[in-house]
């Protein structure tokens, strides 16, 4: 099983491509202004499902290299994103397992605790480099739509990797 | 143990991988927040970029293309009526302005001061907002190869909105006047004190004045306009209005709140000052 895998390495990867690029979309999309703080991270949660669904492919370089791009994108302190990113890889890739076995509610909670972690670690970098604006805890609260849209988000990437058969 | 050692993907390797790539990031937000060495990367690195702006610019363009086709002639009528009065409006008032103008340039050239000189403008159209909440920023539709420069000041309509504060080939982010990171050098245009607001956290739409003594003639009402010292923004564009003043006398200082003119989360239509 892993010697196919190995062989067929680039199939299907337009598809990863394509979700990132949607994922991004998503995030500068824009909004009104009270919706703001309920943005669901989308590129983070493309990044556990690609973790979860092909671990032997998306690794923590991928996760980082993807987190610059969106420092760029949206006008961010190079690197942030790609920490907390990387982070948030690291944790699904060590947790894959089991998430796999998870029912979507323990799954939707354990997407809260990684977004959470992401928002916290993203929280404190800024603290540190005197750019942390927030007022309060409303940071937190995308953590929490974040776990709301998953179950959305799993299966619909779960369909399109089923019928594009990315493995 | 060795079998099955085979299905798990090797953690230790993971491990030192995220180590190394937390020991990068830090080293470049380290270098981004301190010195100035990453604007070319980032830079070159928006190119990548910039299509996604481009497309998330999209939807709003092909509304508005698409309401202008289907708008009727009687509401065109009707929108050109209402303009054309607006504009002899506008020209009655810029009569007596050309004529103030003209008189102020006569009175500063009897001071030797240095002449007023007219601003060239650009329009341009907000593109999208920061996706940050906390973070008061905006993105415009021309970047470097458009000749933008860090620091332009940004205006609306009815007052100053922000300046760019990060450029991209074909956009740039400005930031808001109200952003807690800005602040703007300021006089009051009742008086001539100078003062210098500064953005808040949370609201968009409040400013405070800083280090106003209780006893400054300051009045609710008061316009603020930019007062060009510190030569960022050139002196005389509306800022704000003073809301509400809080004299404490336990306190140093008074504790001023303005509005911002612009209209800061409604403008699509920008102008750029050269």
């Amino acid at each position: 099983m892993a010697g196919s895998a190995t062989l067929r390495v680039s199939h299907g990867i337009w598809v990863v491509l394509a979700s990132f690029l949607v994922a991004s979309l998503m995030l500068v999309m824009p909004l009104p202004d009270w919706l703001e703080y309920y943005r669901p991270e989308w590129m983070a949660l493309a990044v556990i499902y690609w973790a979860i669904a092909l671990p032997h492919r998306f690794g923590l370089v991928s996760a980082w290299i993807l987190g610059f791009f969106v420092d760029v994108l949206e006008g961010s302190l190079l690197g942030l994103n790609g920490l907390v990113l990387a982070l948030v890889a690291y944790l699904a890739l060590s947790l894959y397992q089991r998430l796999r076995m998870f029912t979507m509610l323990q799954q939707a909670s354990t997407v809260f605790m990684l977004i959470g972690l992401h928002q916290l670690v993203s929280f404190w970098v800024l603290t540190v480099s005197s750019q942390n604006t927030s007022p309060n805890l409303m940071f937190l609260v995308s953590a929490v739509t974040s776990a709301i849209v998953w179950p959305l988000v799993f299966y619909l990437l779960r369909y399109l990797r089923r019928s594009f058969r990315v493995v | 143990m060795t079998i099955s050692k085979s299905l798990f993907i090797q953690s230790s390797a993971q491990g030192y991988r995220l180590l190394a790539l937390v020991l990068v990031s830090l080293v470049l937000m380290f270098a981004d927040n301190r010195f100035g060495y990453l604007s070319q990367v980032r830079f070159y690195a928006s190119y990548s970029v910039t299509p996604i702006h481009y497309l998330s610019e999209l939807p709003h363009a092909m509304s508005q293309q698409i309401a202008d086709f289907f708008k009727s002639r009687d509401e065109l009528l009707e929108e050109n009526r209402q303009l054309e009065e607006e504009l002899l409006m506008q020209q009655y008032q810029l009569q007596k302005i050309d004529h103030l103008a003209a008189e102020n340039q006569r009175l500063n050239e009897l001071l030797n001061a240095s002449a007023i000189v007219d601003d060239i403008v650009v329009r341009v159209q907000l593109v999208s907002e920061s996706p940050d909440p906390f973070r008061k920023q905006i993105l415009i539709n021309k970047g470097s190869i458009h000749g933008v420069y860090d620091g332009q000041p940004v205006l609306d309509a009815d007052g100053l909105f922000g300046q760019v504060v990060s450029i991209e080939p074909y956009y740039s982010w400005v930031q808001l006047i109200t952003d807690p990171q800005h602040s703007t050098p300021v006089q009051i245009n009742r008086n001539g004190i100078r003062a210098v607001v500064s953005g808040t956290q949370g609201s968009l739409h409040e400013m405070v004045m800083n280090n106003m003594t209780g006893n400054a003639d300051i009045e609710v009402g008061d316009m603020l306009v930019t007062s060009g010292l510190g030569q960022r923004f050139p002196a005389g564009y509306k800022v704000g209005v003073i809301t509400n003043i809080i004299r404490d006398p336990g306190q140093p200082f008074a504790r001023v709140t303005v509005a911002p003119t612009a209209q800061l989360d409604r403008s699509r239509n920008l102008l750029l000052v050269f």
